[in-house]
């Protein structure tokens, strides 16, 4: 009796099974067309690095070399040397060897004017990696190519249309900017 | 300035054949798979019908234009072997891919179509390789002693009244010699590849070959002795009241556990278990000789369900709707409902794939020798009984 | 070195010596074990790790304090911010940092979300080196939801490098906590089916019961940690033992199933699963939506010379870390006790006297990950 009743276990455990699998037929599959069809990232998403410029083309850095000291796998490379006229340090080198960098975005924290920042543009492949070995002019091309990025200082930016850059709506900020970035009367309200 | 290493437009876009792969078009799909049917259906008139009636036109039907008639039928059956597996493959990769939340092949042809046609045209590319530890002789033997063994189980299928290449009174007989045949196949492959993974896939293929076709045999003499024939037509016809798997329901039960054992198919995959013994017998094999390892297979998941379809659940029976018997158009209906009676039972076996996971060899052995053995000699017993009572 | 170099007895011919790994598609990673094998039964068994080896210890000497945090997640990387803890958690201690309460939540949501994250990585592995194709994808599928919440708040989704000292890098997403509750509504329809494909499953019965037993003695002895340890019964759980975050604030159990055996390892990683999700549903309720989610941390971290060990549990049991400072920005030592790497001892001891197939079904029942066993 007791094998019979196993024997029925079985066969009604099997049963449930292969209906557990096959009712996945009705229901529309999860998969994203990636190729064809873009996935959307989160505005904060670490997908890779590029140094922003001002609107009018000037440099935002001022090559504090803060970036490099907080680089746990130490890929960043800075020269700089001091401007003879005015005040500041000027850039000779500005080098993210991209190839070894854990894109853990400890520069980007590090950053006190949000020069560097981080990208949605995931699509690095390359059959030559000495082509991910960024210099200065690598980075900025990023940063125009970019038409969004996020530093922990200034949350996420835009670039318009028009070559201006300004900052996202509270909706599209990552937590914790969403409060401070709201303007005053919605706060008070 | 280095060269940004991406350009602006760089997505990997394959060349698409006429189709927008963004969604699921299961009409499309579906079209396709009826498209696979009818060919293959087409193929069979043409065998059985279309071929005798051309020969028989022309006055060659004695002597050597019979053996030629033959020799054009085995030639059109290996292009139906061929549909077969190109149809059963996309199945397959179609319907795992639809239970398992993705969608399977999309890219080449209408809804991933033909697919399985580059697949073959990429094994015909591929290098013929023999390892140098392998017997070189065995090895390139074995992927052929597989595939002739188990085409050769198509000359006693009857795909309609009459529409069998060997209509011979000893039918069952010879389907229990050839089906053992492919394990020899198996076997040799594994054992001459000089490969120590293939070697215990081998051994358990030959384990495994030992334990289940004896209940499979038995099952074969349960049929044969309800049916009172050994000729499959006869046993077809034995079931014009009342289809066998009801009266049978024991011994039918029985044939299909042995029959996924035989076709090595999940729950009782051992013999290749991938995440075990990587790819079993056939892990050294490229090419053309893995593709006829693989047809072998995929031929094997046609006929073994069409023998399900022959013993237990009418074969070519389904209503005429007032066409003579034995015209040719009774016949193409037939083969029809023959097909189409397969083609479920193929379904059943490509879903237990993608639900249960692997039992363990020692399992399926201690169950063929101590379940599977002693309740198909009791069926056996029983449908004697059962036949001196009533028939 | 003959235990190590397995060679063939001389003069016995029945026995056949077979290299299983490291490319093998059941070991997980790079797991290299040569058994000798008696027709399908297992008679020696010697495991080789170390093909992943990173020399991860002798880095972080090298590296500053919040440095250090980046290469912890490399290490068992399915289960993301669960490795950071520790050292987190052993600093913090060191330099008396304060951390807030909400900060302190939130980091547990993400511990839970990892564990189950890991979980269901487990159970789709588990699953296919028996055999079963399906229930791979819907777990990945799950685990894709666990990795898209992640990486709206931390930015990356396997290793986000999210802890701090003194609390998390940043807030969470606003959408944070709807999108958890969302995902554990839908993780317990999915528990059903897992239910029906993986634990109900007979040919899964066949495999796994009375195989691989590992008696309470063997197991305490070995130091196996986590659900392993569990399995044969030892209730020995660092969240309850030395409560750590948020999680004397939860109720929780710790299942434990007194047979040792493989599917007492399963039934006990998917009772942790259930038990998961409730800590999860409590902590939503509990978690402020607002407030403070980083304490008041010095800008130059250089802890008093000493030492500190913390320990948490991880998805694959007790993940500890020894920091030793010196006074220094760097720490002068950092030693990571793996979990995995403890429980992957126990290998040879199951493995004898197996078969072969069930070889494969203890291993994955072990559910070893090789960033963290090589380090």
């Amino acid at each position: 009796m007791s094998l019979l009743q196993e024997v029925w276990q079985a066969v009604k455990a099997i049963g449930t099974g292969m209906a557990t699998v096959h009712k996945r037929v009705y229901e529309e599959a999860p998969t994203e067309f990636y190729p064809y069809v873009k996935p959307e990232l989160p505005p904060v998403s670490v997908q890779s690095l590029a140094l922003v410029e001002n609107e009018d083309g000037s440099e935002r850095c001022i090559v504090c070399l803060q970036c490099e000291r907080a680089c746990p796998a130490q890929v960043i490379t800075i020269e700089r040397h001091r401007n003879p006229e005015g005040k500041g340090f000027l850039i000779d080198r500005f080098d993210i060897d991209l190839v070894n960098c854990m894109y853990c975005a400890a520069c980007v924290e590090a950053c006190p004017v949000s020069s560097i920042v981080t990208i949605q543009d995931f699509e690095m492949s390359t059959y030559d990696l000495q082509t991910l070995k960024a210099d200065i002019d690598f980075l900025h091309e990023q940063a125009r190519r970019a038409r969004q990025w996020y530093s922990p200082k200034f949350g996420v930016e835009l670039r318009t249309d028009d070559g201006r850059i300004e900052k996202a709506p509270p909706e599209m900020q990552p937590g914790g900017l969403a409060e401070i970035l709201k303007p005053a009367e919605e706060v008070d309200s | 300035m280095r060269p940004i290493p991406i350009p602006e437009d760089r997505h990997f876009r394959p060349r698409l054949i006429g189709y927008d792969p963004q969604k699921s078009r299961p009409w499309l799909e579906r079209t396709v798979y009826a498209a696979y049917v009818f060919v293959f259906w087409l193929i069979v008139i043409a065998t059985y019908a279309g071929v005798p009636a051309l020969f028989g036109a022309l006055g060659w039907d004695g002597g050597w234009g019979f053996v030629l008639m033959r020799v054009l039928q085995v030639v059109l059956l290996f292009l139906l072997s061929a549909v077969i597996a190109l149809l059963l493959i996309l199945v397959l990769r179609k319907y795992l891919g639809k239970v398992q939340e993705r969608f399977g092949p999309m890219h080449y042809g209408p809804a991933g179509g033909i697919q399985t046609v580059f697949d073959a045209l990429k094994l015909l590319a591929k290098e013929d390789f023999v390892p140098a530890a392998a017997d070189a002789l065995t090895f390139r033997l074995a992927p052929a002693v597989t595939f002739v063994a188990s085409f050769a189980m198509f000359a006693v299928i009857p795909f309609a009244s009459g529409w069998v290449l060997a209509d011979t009174n000893v039918g069952l007989i010879y389907l229990i010699a050839v089906s053992t045949l492919s394990a020899y196949g198996v076997l040799l492959g594994g054992v001459s590849s000089g490969n120590k993974w293939a070697l215990i896939g081998a051994l358990r293929a030959g384990a495994q070959m030992v334990s289940y076709e004896i209940p499979l045999a038995l099952v074969f003499l349960t049929v044969a002795v309800w049916s009172g024939t050994l000729r499959l037509g006869g046993i077809v016809d034995a079931q014009l009241g009342l289809w066998n798997f009801l009266p049978l329901a024991l011994p039918f039960v029985l044939y299909v556990i042995a029959s996924l054992a035989e076709l090595k198919h999940i729950p009782f995959d051992f013999p290749e278990a991938e995440s075990e013994l990587i790819a079993g017998y056939n892990v050294e094999y490229s090419g053309m000789s893995f593709a006829f390892f693989f047809l072998a297979e995929f031929v094997e998941l046609f006929l073994l369900p069409a023998l399900i379809v022959v013993f237990f659940f009418g074969g070519w029976h389904g209503p005429l709707f007032g066409i003579e018997p034995g015209s040719l158009a009774a016949g193409a209906l037939e083969s029809l409902y023959f097909t189409l009676k397969t083609a479920v039972w193929v379904w059943i076996f490509l879903w237990i794939r993608a639900t249960l996971p692997r039992y363990r060899d020692d399992q399926l052995m201690e169950f063929a020798w101590k379940a599977m053995i002693p309740l198909a000699l009791f069926g056996l017993v029983l449908a004697a009984y059962m036949r001196l009572i009533w028939r | 070195m003959s235990t190590m170099n397995l060679e063939p007895v001389p003069g016995r011919t029945d026995e056949m010596i077979v290299n299983m790994g490291p490319q093998h598609p059941a070991t997980h990673g790079v797991l290299r074990v040569v058994l000798g094998l008696e027709g399908e039964r297992i008679t020696r068994a010697v495991p080789h790790i170390g093909y992943l080896h990173r020399n991860h210890e002798k880095i972080e000497e090298a590296r500053t304090y919040p440095m250090v945090i980046a290469y912890t997640d490399r290490m068992d990387y399915v289960s993301g911010t669960q490795n950071e803890l520790p050292f987190v958690l052993a600093v913090e201690d060191m330099l008396g940092v304060e951390v807030p309460d909400r900060a302190k939540k939130i980091r547990t949501i993400f511990f839970e979300l990892y564990r189950l994250a890991s979980h269901l990585v487990w159970m789709g592995t588990a699953m296919l080196d028996l055999g079963a194709i399906s229930p791979f994808l819907y777990t990945f599928w799950d685990r894709e939801i666990i990795l898209g919440i992640v990486e709206k708040t931390a930015g990356a989704r396997m290793l986000p490098n999210y802890y701090t000292f003194g609390g998390v890098r940043r807030d969470v997403h606003p959408d944070f906590f709807k999108d958890v509750a969302d995902f554990l509504d839908h993780m317990e329809r999915r528990m059903v089916d897992y239910e029906h494909l993986v634990l109900e499953s007979p040919v899964v019965h066949a495999r796994t019961k009375g195989v691989g037993v590992l008696d309470q003695e063997r197991a305490v002895a070995r130091g196996v940690s986590g659900p392993v340890l569990r399995a044969s019964g030892v209730a020995y759980d660092v969240r309850k033992a030395f409560p750590y975050d948020a999680y004397p604030d939860v109720e929780f159990e710790i299942p434990t199933s007194p047979d040792g055996d493989t599917y007492a390892r399963f039934w006990v990683r998917f009772q942790e699963m259930y038990q998961s999700i409730r800590i999860l549903r409590q902590l939503l309720e509990l978690t402020p939506k607002t407030g403070p989610y980083k304490g008041r941390a010095p800008a130059r971290l250089k802890p008093p010379a000493g030492e500190r060990y913390r320990a948490v549990e991880n998805s694959r049991g007790e993940l500890g870390v020894l920091v030793v400072s010196d006074g220094s920005d760097k720490p002068y030592r950092v030693k990571h006790r793996g979990a995995a790497f403890s429980n992957l001892q126990i290998i040879p001891d199951l493995f004898v006297g197996a078969k072969f197939s069930d070889a494969i079904a203890i291993l994955s029942s072990l559910d070893p990950v090789f960033g963290e066993i090589d380090r």
